[in-house]
């Protein structure tokens, strides 16, 4: 039944789509249901655990609050988006190496925080991180991994950019 | 997910007009949605009442912030991420920059918004009590024009307001005067994210000549919705700051309150604990020093690395430095030596030597680490050390040397104060500690001088 | 071959097995599969605490021709869920024993359309009498579980405490409490379940133990082992609490299934996954003790009580592991341990980390505090003073074989926490501030393993083989649900086989394919299961030295090749081996008397405690954790398991309450059961010594439980030297601390400067 329901269109991970569902549809239930993308996870359905934290139009959202048409042509990324051509991004490799992820429910949630953070201050204190991750739980961790691997990331991500002006240069 | 999206309508007219047009067209049949994060967690738990939403997400003219020469307007569709991102908030409401920073979590501050935390109406509502304390005014528009209401009389009842059905929340207007007044701010939470208060008080007051001119208390938790603590106020105001009168004002805020028993807190609780913070920010009133505010404000609101070379003097290790940066914006004296101890708790051995390092040796002046104005401090806290004799100076000199032969770093004593005689006194007492527990003391020493110069940079 | 040999790939940091997965989000949890055709199933549950069902109303302004409904009496075969008694229903029949109790199901194609067709049926009860409290249910003027609400109970005696208290310097007296908590795993449990006449019952979903869930199917559905299956999917933690209730759900699932022919999917939201499953069990724990005047303990008595909830699941077991750990890790020539379990019209608590050992040593470390304190000693010097070393013997008077260190643990909490300097520094600054800080300190053991003769019962039996296409499988039922169990137990084959950790995969956890190497719980899998792989590893070469010419060295490729030529020769490459206890082991399951546990892992914690005298609150600043473990397999995975179970045991003392208000999880949302945050969590320093258990996998012993057991004493202890106040009871709110701080510290008298 989608007779009646606007479409929406919905950029995600740079791919367009034109979907038409109930407009108070979580974005959470699109993206998992209408969308498959299943990396997306739902823990508590109210805001509280950050499972399902995705970015929309630059700013981390926790897509179970938000009904699909506030999303209306909105720019999405979710975890599956991270990883370019196979590539991890540098957050999936420090948690990968940190043991930032155990179980892995609210890894995707906690990647997607943590870059967040990282777009927007490179070079983050432990304060810092503790700040941006304090919406995402995970209950595995203890979250101190969790703050190693974003340190690493960020330090990886000096490196990298420092080689890259070597080689400018 | 027990809410059925299928059972309700959602519509988005994109334009303030719009909105308007259809709440007065049909009163009463639709409920404003802006960033869902309460109606939403409503919906998921299946208790979304409201079959007709229309969406107040993405209309430009409900998101702005305008200095208006001696107020500032926020529109209603401001997220707290815009409050805590706008300089003008931060240099003239700290604490509303501050409560902004409390609300959930990141992804709760991009969406929730500051019309919607004020028309769901929580009584622990988290910009509440701050709008109390900077005598808010709401503006509240229809298709029959605009009013204007004081915040303090916008709750008329447990998630009650005065909005009639056609008209929505427009914008929060704020004097910008309070430049001069004493700020406090105290969220007592379940936990550090993510909580919800149990007792929140926003306090504001203007002292002259010792007296208390001018008073606002606006406290969450503990009626059924935010109000003032009218009595506690009037209870000090014209008064001069004394355990009188404190007193007085705890047993006036407690009297006034009516917090009830719920599954976050206990009354009781929240009554001590209301009271205890109406203590701690009345008490702060009485510090010397009344002048901080100039510096902060101005400091809150600086680039991150003026930030950092402003504050470096007063302890030389970078990642205190950085950590203190990160604590901005801080309301005020009081915080400020707050986030200072909990930055400096933080550091470790190498961070230590790096602030040890900025300090000349007792009785010598100037290092190649320290700055104009770390010289300047050192130079006055040492100054007894310019009068003393030659004796006791070599003796110090001798001494720092057995002790930095010892502990690999130099003798940090808090000098102010202090004889040159004594400091070589107790720099003979540690040199009979072992290194672990030296480190201690000379860290705990650093912490001191930390806080001594702190409030000399405030008094700049 | 040796424990403590050079080792590649064991003890060195590989990355978690499926972490690329987990962190490409492409791990596939229940709720992230499809089934074609598949239905949603909900449940109805029991509004009440206790009473007879009089009646269900489905309302006929729904057509119920669309849901498939499902009553006990759709039960073809026992109307239990199985596990050590009979006694819980898979669905109320007339009757319930607790709020939530399942009392029918529904399930319909669109998974929307559930509330609504829930809310349309009425239930009718006649409620009866309940009772919520230990006490109320050891008072047995009300019965509500079997002739006596008691569960099971237990007698521990060594020596004879009786003689003990005229000749003793000191008796201290103590009664300690601990609250219910709730594992929160992040992904709730759900299941998705087929049926058909031919092939039987398939369930896929989150859980720990799938030879548990294969059991009670097989019991519920009436069906032959081979006609039941059970895979596990992506598990999104557990914490013990998808031990047991998995069968619940999957029963439920799987007879929808049955009922309207189609796969039915079953996933509780977090308001349902809190209120209905199982929580830690609270517990009661009064002390006695004798001490001479040198603080040598000379007699300790302990009645130690649990609240059960409203059937036995596995509250008989937890009680006997509660009882084990009550002692605490110390010499006493005198102890007695009463212990029972008690029935309450609450959810039926079970499994949680830690299984009855947080709960018994929250008691015995707070005691040992306030021992010190009565007597005027330092609590640190009281520890030490009573430790078991080598060759002392326990409360079930085991012999102490492995090497003992708890002296070089303690040494080490102390120095790396700089505990005396912290102290003094502390004792300086706290009179002048309105924030109170303090230290505190634990020391404990955690059992590795099944209690007693458990781990000759469960006879595990795991393996590895080597498929045609050169890949080794690690075959056990063994689960992971984020501690590691893929990772080590690949660690440990590849290890023991000469091969890299890419040649070795884990075969999937699908009954029908792996064998039953027990469940994943207990701390027993790099310890009992790790052991099994690791001698199948070295059976497999042995095997392949023997009849497909592998030499003495070998690289991976002679290696792949001699399992080529086996195979030529005679067959499917496998290997497996059947759990054999160590040697000279003893246990008496009558007397509670004999090696009570294989092995022991042992820990000393230290916290450091913030009290605000503004807000009565208390938050933890730094913490250490200092354990040894035997062998370390994987110190990345290792480190993480004690930092998570610390922050758990962080949130044990000071923020998890489930509130019950008559039986009913009043607080079932995450905003308002509260677990730490980032932001609450102190930084944690993990410390391991490393003494190689010489029948552990590769030298392993228990370590995920361990972790859990120490911090709420630490925390309390810290909070009593911080104030001067000792609290007894967990979890420890600023609510309860307000009553006793506001007298011991009144907020002082402005101040005024």
């Amino acid at each position: 039944m989608s007779t009646g329901w606007p479409a929406i269109e919905l950029r995600v991970n740079g791919t367009h789509h034109s979907i038409c569902v109930p407009p108070m549809k979580r974005l959470l239930d699109v993206l998992r249901e209408d969308l498959g993308l299943t990396g997306t996870k739902e823990g508590c359905g109210e805001g509280e655990c950050g499972s399902c934290s995705v970015r929309v139009d630059g700013e981390l959202v926790n897509s179970c609050m938000v009904p699909v048409l506030q999303a209306q042509g909105a720019s999405i990324e979710t975890v599956e988006g991270l990883a370019v051509k196979g590539e991890l991004h540098p957050l999936q490799k420090a948690f990968l190496e940190c043991g930032g992820a155990q179980c892995g429910i609210c890894t995707p949630g906690m990647l997607m925080a943590a870059s967040h953070l990282l777009a927007q201050n490179p070079h983050p204190s432990l304060a810092e991180i503790r700040e941006a991750l304090g919406g995402n739980l995970c209950r595995c961790t203890g979250f101190i991994r969790i703050f190693d691997s974003v340190l690493a990331a960020a330090a990886a991500n000096l490196n990298a950019r420092q080689q890259q002006d070597t080689h400018a240069r | 997910m027990r809410g059925n999206p299928e059972g309700h309508e959602l519509v988005g007219p994109g334009t303030l007009g719009g909105v308007l047009t259809l709440l007065a067209n049909e009163p009463g049949r639709w409920t404003p949605i802006a960033g869902g994060t309460e109606l939403m967690v409503a919906h998921a738990a299946g208790r979304l009442d409201a079959r007709n939403l229309v969406s107040l997400w993405g209309i430009p003219d409900l998101r702005f912030i305008r200095v208006l020469g001696d107020s500032i307007a926020i529109g209603a569709g401001c997220t707290f991420r815009d409050l805590r991102m706008d300089a003008s908030i931060s240099a003239d409401f700290p604490l509303l920059a501050q409560a902004a920073g409390w609300i959930g979590s990141i992804a709760n501050q991009s969406r929730a918004t500051l019309g919607g935390n004020l028309v769901n109406g929580s009584p622990a509502a988290d910009s509440s009590p701050v709008l109390l304390a900077y005598d808010a005014e709401v503006e509240i528009i229809s298709t029959r024009g605009t009013r204007r209401v004081p915040y303090a009389e916008f709750h008329i009842g447990y998630k009650c307001n005065v909005l009639a059905a056609d008209e929505l929340l427009y914008a929060v207007h704020l004097p910008r005067r309070f430049a001069k007044h004493k700020q406090y701010l105290r969220k007592v939470g379940t936990r550090r994210a993510m909580a919800i208060a149990k007792v929140a008080l926003a306090g504001r007051a203007l002292i002259e000549q010792g007296l208390v001119r001018e008073i606002r208390l606006g406290a969450a938790s503990v009626a059924a919705y935010p109000t003032r603590l009218y009595r506690a106020e009037d209870s000090i105001c014209g008064r001069r700051i004394t355990p009188e009168s404190i007193r007085a004002a705890r047993a006036a805020a407690m009297a006034e309150i009516v917090p009830i028993d719920d599954i976050r807190s206990t009354a009781e609780y929240r009554r001590v604990v209301m009271a205890n913070l109406v203590q701690e920010f009345l008490s702060g009133l009485a510090d010397a020093g009344n002048a901080s505010n100039p510096v902060l404000a101005q400091w809150n609101t600086a680039e991150s690395e003026a930030a950092k070379d402003a504050i470096l003097p007063c302890c030389g290790a970078r990642r205190w430095a950085d950590a203190m940066i990160a604590a901005r914006p801080i309301a005020g004296e009081q915080e400020l030596h707050v986030a200072a101890d909990r930055a400096w708790d933080a550091m470790e051995e190498a961070d230590w030597m790096e602030a040890f390092a900025c300090h000349p040796r007792i009785g010598e002046r100037g290092t190649s680490n320290s700055t104009a104005q770390t010289a300047a401090w050192s130079n006055q806290e040492q100054a007894s050390t310019a009068a003393a004799a030659e004796k006791v100076l070599a003796q110090l000199a001798e001494e720092n040397a057995r002790y930095e032969n010892l502990f690999g770093f130099t003798y940090i004593v808090s000098a102010t104060g202090k004889s040159a005689e004594e400091m070589l006194a107790i720099l003979h007492r540690r040199l009979a500690n072992d290194r672990a527990s030296e480190l201690r003391e000379a860290a705990d020493q650093q912490r001191t001088i930390m806080h001594i110069r702190l409030r000399k940079w405030l008094a700049q | 071959m040796s424990t403590s040999a050079k080792t590649r790939i064991v003890g060195s940091a590989v990355p978690r097995k499926e972490g690329v997965d987990k962190l490409l989000g492409r791990a596939c949890y229940v709720d992230d599969m499809e089934r074609e055709g598949m239905w949603h199933g909900l449940t109805v549950r029991s509004s009440i605490a206790r009473g007879l069902i009089r009646s269900i109303q489905f309302d006929a302004k729904m057509d119920w021709n669309e849901f498939a409904v499902v009553t006990a009496g759709d039960i073809p075969g026992k109307n239990h869920i199985h596990l050590i008694f009979a006694d819980q229903p898979c669905l109320a029949d007339g009757k319930v024993n607790h709020c939530e109790e399942p009392i029918l199901l529904i399930a319909h194609p669109d998974k929307r359309k559930l509330r609504a067709a829930m809310a349309a049926i009425h239930i009718e009860y006649e409620p009866l009498p309940a009772v919520f409290s230990i006490e109320e249910s050891e008072r047995q003027d009300l019965i509500v579980w079997g002739e006596d609400n008691l569960i099971k109970s237990f007698l521990l005696e060594k020596g004879n405490v009786e003689q003990a208290w005229a000749g003793a310097a000191h008796v201290i007296e103590g009664e300690y409490r601990t609250g219910a908590q709730e594992h929160l795993y992040i992904e709730n449990n759900g299941v998705i379940a087929e049926y058909s006449a031919q092939s039987g019952v398939t369930v896929w979903g989150s859980m720990q133990c799938p030879f548990y869930v294969h059991k009670s199917l097989m019991a519920v559905f009436d069906l032959p082992e081979e006609r039941v299956r059970v895979i596990q999917t992506e598990t999104g933690g557990a914490f013990g609490g998808k031990e047991d209730y998995p069968s619940m759900i999957a029963s439920h699932a799987a007879l929808l299934a049955m009922k309207c022919g189609r796969p039915v999917k079953m996933i509780y939201d977090r308001m349902e996954d809190l209120a209905a499953t199982t929580k830690r069990h609270p517990s009661r724990v009064r002390h006695r003790t004798a001490v001479d005047a040198t603080g040598k303990l000379l007699a300790m008595d302990i009645e130690l009580a649990t609240d059960g909830g409203a059937y036995s699941t596995l509250s008989s077991t937890v009680l006997s592991r509660a009882t084990l750990h009550s002692p605490g890790p110390y010499v006493c020539p005198n102890v007695r341990v009463r212990s029972s379990a008690w029935a309450t019209n609450t959810v039926p608590y079970g499994a949680f980390r830690g299984f009855g050992a947080p709960q018994a040593i929250f008691a015995i470390e707070r005691h040992m505090d306030e021992i010190a304190a009565a007597i005027g000693m330092d609590p640190v010097e009281l520890r030490r003073r009573n430790f078991l070393h080598d060759g002392d013997t326990t409360a079930t008077e085991q012999v102490m074989r492995e090497p003992m260190i708890l002296d070089k643990l303690l040494d080490r909490a102390l120095a790396e926490s700089n505990y005396y300097d912290r102290k003094a520094q502390f004792a300086r600054a706290n009179p002048a501030s309105t924030i109170k800080r303090g230290l505190g300190i634990t020391a404990f053991y955690h059992g590795s393993g099944f209690t007693g003769s458990g781990e000759r019962y469960l006879n595990s039996l795991a393996g590895v083989d080597v498929t045609s296409d050169g890949v080794v499988r690690v075959l056990v039922s063994s689960t992971e649900f984020g501690q590691g169990t893929n990772t080590i137990l690949t660690q440990i084959a590849a290890e023991a086989l000469g091969i890299d950790i890419s040649d070795v995969v884990m075969a999937p956890a699908d009954t029908a394919t792996v064998p039953n190497s027990g469940p994943t719980v207990a701390s027993r899998t790099g310890m009992v299961v790790g052991r099994l792989i690791q001698r199948a590893g070295t059976q497999l070469i042995a095997m392949l030295r023997d009849t497909a010419g592998l030499t003495e060295t070998f690289t991976r490729e002679e290696f792949f090749a001699a399992c080529g030529r086996y195979r030529a020769a005679h067959g499917d490459v496998i290997s497996m081996c059947r759990y054999e206890p160590p040697p000279d082991i003893f246990w008496d399951d009558q007397k509670y008397r004999g090696e009570a546990y294989p092995a022991y892992a042992w820990s000393v914690q230290v916290a450091q405690v913030a009290v605000d005298t503004l807000t009565y609150s208390a938050e933890v600043e730094d913490f250490w954790a200092v354990q040894e473990v035997g062998r370390v397999l994987n110190p990345v995975l290792a480190g993480g398991q004690i930092e998570g179970g610390v922050a758990q045991g962080i949130g044990y003392a000071l923020y998890e309450k489930v509130l019950l208000q008559n039986g009913r999880m009043a607080n079932n949302q995450m905003t308002n059961y509260i677990m730490p945050t980032a932001e609450d969590v102190p930084p944690i320093h993990v410390y391991f010594e490393e003494i190689p258990f010489q029948h552990g996998g590769f030298g392993a012993k228990g370590l995920g439980e361990l972790p859990h057991d120490g911090p709420a004493p630490a925390i309390l202890n810290a909070i009593k030297d911080a104030t001067g106040v000792s609290f007894h009871c967990i979890p420890l709110m600023p609510e309860d601390m307000m009553a006793k701080l506001a007298v011991a510290s009144p907020i002082e008298e402005p101040a005024i400067v």
